[in-house]
């Protein structure tokens, strides 16, 4: 049975204006325009039923009751799922931000540095620290470097104006700011008998222009160990240990021959390079390498500076750059970055 | 030191290429840090290059052509070749250059000068043939004329430094090598006048010092194009002489960088006799007279005892009982002894300075082993780790505290600019400078972290960033106390963290106080500030600093610090801006703090409650001058041990108060260990308190309803 015109006609103009009507309000809207007592189409429709020709009057009432029910229908289904979607009372909107707690951020260089310390830490090494304006016999004269000494080129000076009195008082007054952290060597050493098993973190000074690479300021960690049968294969097992925990598993440690006065055999110990794992890039000058630390025996005269029987005892020692570190770590193009303190930097490192 | 490829295969037969040459040397200790095409055509022809090889301090002899390729010779097994080199053909024991001129040396300081020989020769000046001044510029020297340039190329070439003087210039031939006079001055080749000490060694002629020994020659007798007839001088000088020479006059020159390191007493008449045969082909050069040598006391060898066991004792792994005195064999060592493994006596070369003890021996043995060979083992431990003391305790406690209080972790340098400093130090005076420092900007020790995270916040705020919480633990300096370490804290910007449910609140005193609060109660400590007095050149804004207090569990308290706003006029002046809000400061003595915290193997929790506790709030006014501590103080006093805390939650002047007084509200809480209190109790205990607070502080009860009890 064909519907009648009018009825479809209805339909049509109901389904587009119910595409329409999303919120409840328009929906009550919607259902006045089409089954309002007083306005209704649908109901204006059904009263033009008495004045029909008798032979139409059944199927148009027929459809417009169709209709009817299928408007009341549609418009329960909109009105269902308009509930289902209203936010109940007290709503809140969840995608604004958290009120999140603002922890600060750890240095990147204090980060390298516990981790240094954990590593060695767990393989028994002491951690000790000590004075940065340091006296010239803890910094250089004890680690057999006299005065005019040409090794102490290696490292350019900064000195006091005036001495300082030593920590605690008792000793020798501060003349300079240590250029490395090697007098810690000689400071345990006079205070404590082996077997001498420490690390020592801290601050070192240079007279160095600062650059990309140099900073007048940078912070190492001294390593010693001292027993009666110590050797230098126990110096390579435990920095190639130390630099595979450092860095990671995979990581390649090379010794190569070099001179510290305060060691002998000494060397210059290389890793396979961070950014190119040994391919060649301009890090590492295209060799694969990457200089990472100095270390060697401890020098005879070193021991007997301290009042050690350099006979019965051999030792170990290394420093390495932990600036030196986090910016192959992590990347930094600047070594400078570490002193700038800029929080663009440090929020980047954990908390 | 750069080495041409070619002129080392004059000494040393090796087919190794650049490349494989630079990997032997730099596994024997000489780093060699760029390999570049020669300059020019190269005399063999193949493969040519310059190597820049790093030679450490220890190893003068190794500055030199002969010295590198005894290296290579060791290295390789290969003789050292003695024989045919360019500008060899030249035969001046044939020549004669005229009369013989005498020349009389005097060393007058022997410690300071071990060796002395010079020869008189006639020369003809010009310029250098052209394979010679591509050898020095392939080693980096700048041509200069033949006979300047003969010495260069000797030096290079043995490694023993030389210098000619113009002998028409000399006043006579006689030379004296003696401590300068005082007074004494000297122009030197470059051109400046240098005022000599009694300490330097020179070269005099009858009248005055025509060179610094070691270091530089004088500009009187300088070599020049009408000369005619030269002193040339191959000595041996002390190096802690010519190294402190060098370093006062600040003169670095090619000599004094090899005297200073150690040359070989040897080679001093070789270099002459070289010198004088290449002169002979290039420069015209004819003798006149032998070469004089004043070698007073002619340096013994020394006996160097080796132990085989002690070789294997330092590096771990027994090396082979041949490979040893092969080893050294081969470097030029002389080796004795040694039979049913008896220790070697081992003589060292003479241009082996550095060699002095058995250690020296067994580093030269590791080189040639190769380290790549050593085994890696792991050492014994035989006691357990030590526990990580104190300071590494509170450091690492504290910057835990610090960044969950926000602060992010700063390093700010240990020298800053004076200007800087000043505001931070009690006592100008007391502010420790550097005596050679880099520039004004670090030309003092920090007397305390605050410029330094004064300047890193402006830095900050430069950077776009409006809150900025930064901590730092270091050393401050002090002339009268030395070296101490301390905590620093600086705070700007929001008081917290910025979120869009509230209000931005400023920083203000108390977010840097409540800071230090929590990190002295994290060692143990109670803090508490004090408003602080005014302080005339305080970094501090007035009535806007507090100095710390911390008291002990054991109820033992000492000063640890201050806090407060930084003067504006101050953060201004190191470029914080002027309308940039309040920049809060607090610094903590560590050494003080230390003294004062708690023995964390002493901690024992107490008992949880067992009655329940009572809270009454108060609100009494009192004058606004009075500190909130007079009256905590005197409700403690006033109150039986029952009340266990007093917190503040308001102060309020304004509407309802007099002027000059305020509001103070605070939260008593009262319980006692064995029984529920009553409330009748409680309220005896409060009314007691308002008393004591009206008698002592003319305090009055607020009546209108905010911090009634109930």
């Amino acid at each position: 049975m064909d519907v009648p015109p009018e009825v479809s006609q209805l339909r049509t103009a109901f389904r587009a204006e119910l595409a329409r009507a999303s919120d409840p309000r328009e929906v009550q809207d919607l259902r006045d325009r089409y089954l309002g007592r007083k306005r209704g189409r649908v109901v204006a429709l059904l009263k033009t039923l008495a004045g029909a020709p008798p032979e139409r009057r059944r199927a148009l009432g027929q459809a417009a009751n169709a209709l009817k029910q299928e408007i009341e229908a549609a418009l329960a289904e909109r009105r269902a799922a308009a509930a289902e979607s209203r936010l109940p009372a007290g709503a809140v909107d969840a995608t604004l931000p958290g009120r999140a707690p603002a922890p600060g951020h750890r240095h990147p260089l204090s980060l390298i540095r516990e981790e240094i310390e954990t590593i060695f830490s767990t393989i028994g090494f002491e951690i000790v620290h000590g004075p940065e304006a340091e006296d010239d016999y803890h910094n250089f004269e004890a680690l057999n470097m006299p005065a005019a000494h040409p090794a102490r080129d290696m490292q350019d000076t900064l000195y006091l104006d005036g001495a300082v009195p030593p920590p605690g008082g008792e000793g020798r007054p501060a003349t300079l700011l240590r250029t490395h952290t090697s007098g810690m060597q000689i400071r345990y050493m006079e205070t404590h008998e082996p077997p001498i098993r420490i690390i020592a973190p801290g601050l070192v000074y240079r007279r160095d222009t600062p650059d990309l690479t140099h900073s007048p300021m940078f912070q190492q960690v001294e390593g010693l160990l001292v027993g009666e049968a110590v050797t230098m294969g126990d110096l390579k097992g435990t920095l190639e240990h130390f630099l595979r925990a450092l860095f990671d598993d995979d990581t390649q440690v090379a010794f190569r021959p070099s001179f510290f006065p305060y060691t002998e055999p000494s060397t210059e110990v290389f890793i396979t390079c961070v950014f190119c794992h040994a391919g060649g890039c301009a890090v590492c000058k295209r060799t694969g390498w990457i200089e990472i630390l100095g270390a060697g025996m401890v020098h005879p005269a070193v021991f007997e500076a301290v009042g050690y029987d350099a006979e019965r005892y051999t030792g170990w020692a290394f420093g390495i750059g932990i600036d030196r570190v986090a910016l192959l770590k992590y990347r930094v193009d600047d070594i400078r970055r570490f002193y700038a303190n800029d929080l663009h930097l440090l929020e980047q490192f954990p908390s | 030191m750069k080495i041409l490829v070619s002129w080392l295969r004059e000494f040393v037969a090796a087919d190794a290429g650049p490349r494989e040459l630079a990997d032997a040397l730099t596994n024997c200790g000489f780093e060699v840090s760029d390999i570049a095409p020669a300059p020019g055509a190269s005399a063999g022809g193949g493969a040519d290059a310059v190597l820049d090889l790093e030679i450490t301090t220890n190893r003068p002899d190794c500055l030199s052509v002969r010295g590198v390729a005894r290296e290579v010779s060791a290295i390789y097994g290969l003789p050292l070749l003695e024989g045919a080199r360019p500008g060899g053909g030249g035969r001046p024991e044939d020549g004669d250059g005229g009369d013989a001129v005498e020349l009389p040396i005097t060393i007058e300081d022997p410690d300071l000068c071990p060796r002395y020989a010079a020869a008189v020769d006639d020369v003809a000046i010009g310029p250098s043939p052209g394979w010679l001044r591509a050898r020095l510029e392939a080693a980096g020297m700048r041509p200069i004329n033949n006979v300047v340039d003969a010495t260069n190329y000797v030096m290079l070439e043995l490694g023993q430094p030389l210098h000619a003087f113009d002998l028409a210039r000399l006043a006579g031939p006689a030379l004296r090598i003696r401590r300068a006079a005082p007074g004494e001055t000297i122009e030197t080749l470059d051109g400046q006048e240098r005022k000599l000490d009694t300490e330097m060694l020179v070269i005099a002629d009858a009248e005055r010092p025509q060179a610094l020994a070691g270091v530089m020659g004088g500009a009187a007798s300088e070599v020049s194009e009408s000369t005619r007839t030269v002193v040339l001088e191959s000595a041996c000088f002390e190096p802690v002489s010519v190294r402190r020479t060098s370093k006062r006059t600040a003169l670095s020159t090619d000599a004094s960088f090899r005297f200073e390191r150690g040359t070989d007493i040897e080679t001093p008449v070789e270099a002459l006799l070289r010198l004088r045969r290449l002169l002979a082909e290039i420069a015209g050069g004819r003798p006149r007279g032998p070469i004089a040598d004043r070698y007073p006391a002619p340096r013994p060898t020394t006996a160097i005892e080796l132990r085989h066991y002690r070789v294997g004792r330092v590096l771990g792994i027994d090396v082979g009982r041949e490979f040893i005195p092969e080893t050294l064999r081969r470097l030029g060592f002389g080796v004795e002894g040694g039979e049913d493994g008896a220790p070697w006596t081992v003589t060292a070369p003479t241009h082996r300075v550095d060699v002095r003890r058995e250690i020296d021996l067994i580093e030269e043995l590791a080189r040639h082993y190769g380290y790549e060979r050593l085994p890696s083992t792991f050492p014994v431990l035989d006691r357990p780790a030590a526990q990580p003391g104190a300071w590494l305790r509170r450091n690492r406690l504290l910057a835990r505290l610090l960044v969950a209080g926000g602060c992010s972790e700063a390093f700010t340098y240990t020298f800053i600019e004076r200007a800087a400093a000043e505001p931070f130090a009690a006592d100008p005076s007391d502010i420790v400078p550097l005596a050679n420092p880099l520039s004004e900007k670090f030309d003092v020790l920090r007397p305390s972290l605050l410029p330094g995270l004064l300047d890193a916040a402006v830095h900050n705020r430069r950077h776009g960033r409006q809150d900025v919480r930064l901590f730092e633990i270091g050393k401050r300096f002090s002339r009268g106390g030395g070296e101490t370490p301390a905590l620093g804290v600086v705070v700007t910007g929001a008081g917290g963290p910025r979120h869009w449910s509230a209000p931005v609140r400023e920083a203000d005193l108390f977010d840097v106080t409540g800071i230090v609060e929590r990190a002295c109660a994290g060692a143990g400590v109670t803090a508490s500030c004090d408003s602080a007095g005014p302080a005339p050149g305080a970094p501090f804004a007035p009535g806007r600093a507090a100095v710390v207090r911390g008291r002990s569990r054991d109820g033992r308290e000492a000063e640890i610090g201050r806090a407060g706003q930084l003067d504006p006029a101050l953060a201004t002046r190191r470029g914080f801006p002027a309308a940039g809000g309040a920049l809060l400061a607090a610094e903590l003595d560590l050494d003080a703090l230390d003294g004062l915290a708690a023995d964390r193997r002493a901690l024992h929790a107490a008992p949880l409650p067992r009655h329940p506790s009572m809270v009454r709030d108060l609100a009494v006014v009192v004058d606004a001058a009075l500190s909130a501590r007079a009256v905590r103080d005197t409700i403690q006093a006033a109150a039986p041990r029952t009340l266990v805390a007093v917190r503040e939650f308001d102060r309020y002047a304004g509407k309802n108060i007099p002027a000059g007084r305020v509001s103070l509200a605070l939260h008593l809480t009262f319980r006692a260990p064995d029984r529920t209190l009553t409330d009748a109790e409680v309220t005896r205990t409060v009314d007691t308190i308002v008393e004591r607070l009206a008698a002592e502080h003319g305090a009055v009860l607020r009546q209108d309803g905010s911090g009634n009890d109930g």
